[in-house]
């Protein structure tokens, strides 16, 4: 091999390598922006048939059914796929967010239970704002990852979801439909996927 | 003068490979063999002669039930590969570097 051969098979593998890891990634937003969608339109419906808030407490099925599921096409992979930076930020920056997110949902149907206060408002401001504490979290890591990810479409829609979810959800009151903004981020979520795996290709 | 090209990395396989490991963290043997398009026993060789001279490290070991062989580069590793691209920019027309 010449040196400029040598260079170059050195620049394509790592940039072949790169696209490659990333790529690979895309799936993992698919998975859960599917799930997301499913689990919204679900909950929705429930509560909308029976006039039950209780069903938001499938939300809590939607990790354990994710991370089964991640577990399993990782399982079916014929090659395990390696980490590498990028990957590792942005598997790092979504973990994160389901960690806060499981937490904050908890802390918040253990306020609900535990409080036993005649003071139903607090209740109701806690439990309101879930939806938006949640969605504002969403946006954070959607726009966080399209900085990893260098990419525009992505940063954007992380702003959009977050900041927007917020100001709709207020705008639009407290009610079943905010399940709908969860609808939304799960879109999103499966478009950046598509985005990942399109333009790493 | 122009610096010496070390021997070991300056095979297409093995330099491919050591590419692929600069910029992770480890590979799985069947990884590599897939992106370098070598056939598993050539890989395994030149694997073995990386190994021997401490650029990088293979574990082997079980997924659930499947066997794994869980390639790394090393420091030493990664010391060579930065002075081998160092080394070739060297031989670069001034033009190029």
């Amino acid at each position: 091999m010449t040196p400029q051969e040598s260079l170059r098979l050195i620049t394509e593998t790592m940039n072949n390598n790169r696209l490659d890891i990333i790529r690979r990634s895309g799936k993992h937003f698919l998975l859960w922006g599917a799930l997301l969608t499913f689990f919204s339109l679900l909950v929705y419906a429930l509560w909308k048939i029976t006039d039950n808030a209780a069903w938001n407490n499938l939300w809590f099925a939607m990790p354990v059914i994710g991370f089964l599921l991640a577990r399993l096409m990782e399982g079916k992979e014929k090659e395990p796929r390696p980490q590498n930076t990028i990957s590792r930020i942005v598997g790092g920056i979504w973990g994160t967010f389901g960690i806060f997110a499981c937490l904050i949902s908890l802390f918040t149907v253990l306020y609900t239970l535990l409080d036993k206060s005649d003071n139903p408002i607090g209740q109701i401001v806690v439990g309101a704002s879930l939806t938006a504490q949640i969605v504002l979290l969403f946006g954070m890591a959607e726009a966080a990852s399209g900085i990893a990810l260098k990419n525009w479409a992505i940063r954007i829609a992380g702003f959009v979801t977050g900041i927007g979810g917020v100001i709709l959800y207020y705008v639009t009151g407290v009610g079943k439909e905010q399940m709908l903004l969860f609808t939304l981020a799960g879109i999103v979520l499966f478009v950046t996927g598509l985005i990942v795996r399109n333009q790493h290709k | 003068m122009f610096p010496k090209l070390d021997p070991l990395l300056h095979s297409e396989l093995r330099l491919a490979v050591m590419s692929i490991l600069a910029g992770v963290e480890s590979a799985d043997f069947t990884y590599l063999k897939t992106q370098t398009g070598a056939t598993a026993g050539n890989l395994s060789v030149q694997l073995e002669k990386l190994t021997a001279a401490d650029y990088i490290t293979v574990e082997k070991g079980f997924k659930g039930r499947k066997p794994c062989t869980t390639c790394r580069i090393t420091p030493a590793g990664l010391e060579a590969f930065n002075t081998y691209i160092q080394a070739l920019q060297a031989y670069l027309p001034t033009a190029q570097k």
